[in-house]
């Protein structure tokens, strides 16, 4: 897909320009996203998430060239982020690394940048990040644990257990007139809840039944959802993103929970986190900061003594050889220096 | 040298156990502090539900996996900490035998403190009946000398890592801190000695690493993945610890004079405190005043998942880091490691938020903000 930038902003000035065209990959757990960023146009294309985390990396970029239609040596710099963004290394062009967290706010401030709070829905984890208006910098942020509840994830399951497509699930959800009761946060707990409503819904107009199951589901995962709001508080304006946004009944349901309606977006905003990450990707092409892997695994040598002491100390102990003198030991006079 | 084989070894479990007496008392004695992967979870999770976290469960698992280390035990000595390790302790009796203390957890009554000092008396008594032997109060006295030497070095060791440059990491300075839990003090002060020495010379130059402290629960001997990949993967540095396996124990000292058992009494009531122990206020403070005393960037506050002392105090702590603002970032770990990406990417993120305040020019009216995970 090709957009026009001032689709979007309109007369508002675009200050995230390089003089390349740059790169911004956003390898999701389910589906992996790529955004090709001009002065004047964003490309953008998705694909399912494969194995090789590079294999995906260079399909997008692949597809991305041609959508664009420019050369590979065009490109002036890559910014990776995602599940699988650690996994990449590219030789002949410069890259870097942001987490999903920073793009995603930084994606939505650089066409909505009255978005104060962001909701980003993903394959596997639900974010609340709160967003600096002025510069698209992260102020705070809150994420969900590892359970994967509230997530893309728990609403494909539900959909597979009520035998629609996860497509459905959303517009489903919003017919439904009596939402079902679906109390557990756990995906595991709640997949058995879903299969006794359904057990109990048989009897009764089948689909009515699947839809109020969806509105249920719907809303015990936008109550997930907005719990990582409440730590840290709802100032407008708000925004969705990630895959989920596409999701009208998730959107309905968070909305209701929230109390605040989102901004409406035409940009597709499962696109996000790669737009963000390709503004990133202007921003360090600029300065010129590629990655480098900044660690500090250098070992003083006067700590490592202290390491065979302990472990000769603890074999003696195991081995019972460790005795100590009894009675009383000369204690000379000591001071270490000042505490 | 050598030694008789008769002679006895103990273990414990807290750092409000008063090592000064079982020094005194001449046995061998360890903390058993090592946990950090899961089978040895798994292993304690034979006897225990899902609510107590993995150290805890590791405790049971070390002694029911024959881990030889714990196996050398010939008696537990565990002061009643919190709710999980003193429930723990009562299963443990199963493998090995085992004396369960109190602890008084309300550190301003003076009722207390009389009543942790005759705790500290039966622990005394109690190794009399296993050693054979009195244990003089002269002799402890000498002990709390030596312990207390032994405590300001730690504590200057770690105090390098005030400089805008730290001669060592956090991984490093688990090496000095673990130490004090496994080689006896007579050994060990010529060796920390030594560290400090060669650590003092190294020179201070370089530039400012972004500065953290982790807060929160127990960090095992044998749980290191924070520091891995805070230091290993982000170049960052842990400059100081708010966790009893860190700089905590080392932070104050037990007064020298007058009746050695009411000075320990009140030395480990008064160390730099544990969340179990009330008011809660004094650990707040306390963890703020470390933050501030080390000019760090920001805090990693860590809860180790079901941990009974720190899984109902987060809010607290992190208002407090805010309104000293410091931002903190409160995250839940446990030993299963299969929540390492996740781990990394919140504190990746976290570092970019510390990074963008840090950058922003008119830092004056920027809220301190915390993250939650």
């Amino acid at each position: 897909m090709k957009y026009r930038l001032d689709e979007f902003i309109g007369g508002r000035p675009w200050k995230f320009t390089y003089d390349r065209p740059v790169i911004g990959l956003d390898l999701g757990s389910r589906a992996s996203k790529g955004v090709l960023l001009t002065g004047k146009d964003i490309f953008v294309t998705l694909i399912a998430t494969g194995l090789y985390m590079q294999e995906t990396a260079d399909e997008l970029i692949e597809k991305l060239l041609v959508l664009a239609n420019v050369q590979r040596s065009e490109i002036g710099f890559i910014t990776s982020t995602g599940y699988g963004r650690i996994a990449l290394s590219f030789n002949d062009i410069p890259f870097d690394v942001v987490t999903e967290i920073s793009c995603h706010a930084m994606g939505a401030h650089a066409l909505y940048p009255e978005a104060r709070t962001i909701i980003d829905i993903g394959g596997q984890d639900s974010k609340a990040i709160k967003v600096d208006r002025t510069n698209g910098m992260v102020v705070e942020f809150a994420m969900n644990d590892k359970c994967a509840a509230g997530t893309g994830q728990f609403l494909e399951k539900a959909a597979v257990l009520l035998g629609i497509t996860l497509d459905q699930m959303g517009t489903y959800a919003l017919t439904s007139k009596s939402p079902a009761i679906i109390s557990s946060q756990c995906v595991v707990f709640a997949e058995s809840e879903v299969i006794s409503l359904r057990a109990k819904g048989a009897r009764v107009n089948d689909s009515e039944a699947v839809a109020n199951i969806a509105a249920g589901i719907h809303y015990s995962a936008a109550r997930r959802v907005s719990n990582l709001l409440g730590r840290i508080g709802t100032e407008p304006e708000l925004i969705f993103t990630g895959g989920v946004s596409n999701n009208p009944g998730m959107r309905h349901a968070l909305e209701e929970l929230i109390g605040n309606s989102f901004i409406p977006t035409t940009f597709d905003m499962i696109y996000a986190g790669a737009l963000g990450a390709a503004v990133y990707a202007t921003q360090h092409a600029a300065r010129g900061t590629a990655v480098s892997s900044a660690s500090f695994d250098k070992q003083h040598t006067a700590t490592t003594h202290i390491n065979e002491l302990i472990e000769q100390e603890q074999r003696a102990f195991i081995d019972k050889t460790d005795g100590r003198k009894k009675g009383r030991l000369f204690l000379r006079l000591y001071t270490a220096g000042s505490a | 040298m050598t030694k008789p084989m008769d002679e006895k070894r103990v273990g414990y479990f807290c750092a409000y156990t008063p090592l000064e007496v079982l020094n005194a008392a001449g046995v061998g004695h360890a903390r058993l502090l090592k946990a950090g992967d899961s089978e040895t979870v798994a292993a304690g999770e034979l006897f225990t539900q899902s609510v107590f976290c993995d150290f805890s469960k590791s405790c049971i698992g070390g002694f029911a996996q024959g881990d030889p280390f714990y196996s050398a035990v010939d008696k537990l000595y565990n002061f009643h900490t919190c709710a999980s390790m003193k429930r723990v302790t009562e299963l443990i009796e199963g493998f090995v035998p085992v004396k369960l203390l109190n602890l008084p957890k309300l550190r301003d009554l003076e009722s207390s403190r009389l009543f942790f000092r005759d705790e500290i008396f039966e622990l005394k008594r109690d190794l009399f009946e296993l050693i054979g032997h009195e244990i003089s109060d002269s002799y402890i006295r000498e002990q709390i000398v030596r312990y207390n030497i032994l405590r300001k070095l730690i504590k200057n060791i770690s105090e390098l890592r005030k400089r805008d440059n730290p001669p060592i990491s956090g991984k490093d300075f688990v090496e000095p801190a673990r130490a004090f839990y496994y080689v006896p003090p007579e050994k060990l002060i010529d060796t920390h000695d030594k560290i400090y020495r060669a650590l003092s010379a190294v020179s201070g130059a370089g530039s400012r690493p972004l500065r953290l402290m982790i807060s929160g629960s127990i960090a095992a001997d044998g749980d290191r993945r924070l520091l891995d990949i805070l230091e290993g993967e982000m170049g960052a540095r842990v400059v100081v610890e708010d966790h009893c396996a860190g700089l905590k124990p080392f932070y104050n000292t037990v007064k020298e004079t007058g009746d050695p058992l009411l000075a320990l009494a009140d030395g480990y009531l008064d160390q730099a405190p544990c969340t179990r122990m009330k008011t809660l206020q004094d650990n707040v403070n306390f963890a703020g005043q470390l933050a501030q005393e080390y000019q760090v960037d920001g805090v990693l506050h860590v809860y180790l998942k079901f941990c009974s002392c720190y899984g109902i105090t987060k809010k607290p702590f992190l208002n407090h880091f805010q309104s000293i603002d410091i931002p903190v970032l409160d995250l839940s770990s446990d030993y299963s490691g299969n929540d390492y990406g996740q781990i990394k990417t919140r504190i990746k993120a976290f570092i970019e938020v510390i990074n963008a305040r840090r950058s922003k020019k008119n830092g004056s009216n920027t809220i301190c903000r915390r993250c939650t995970g």
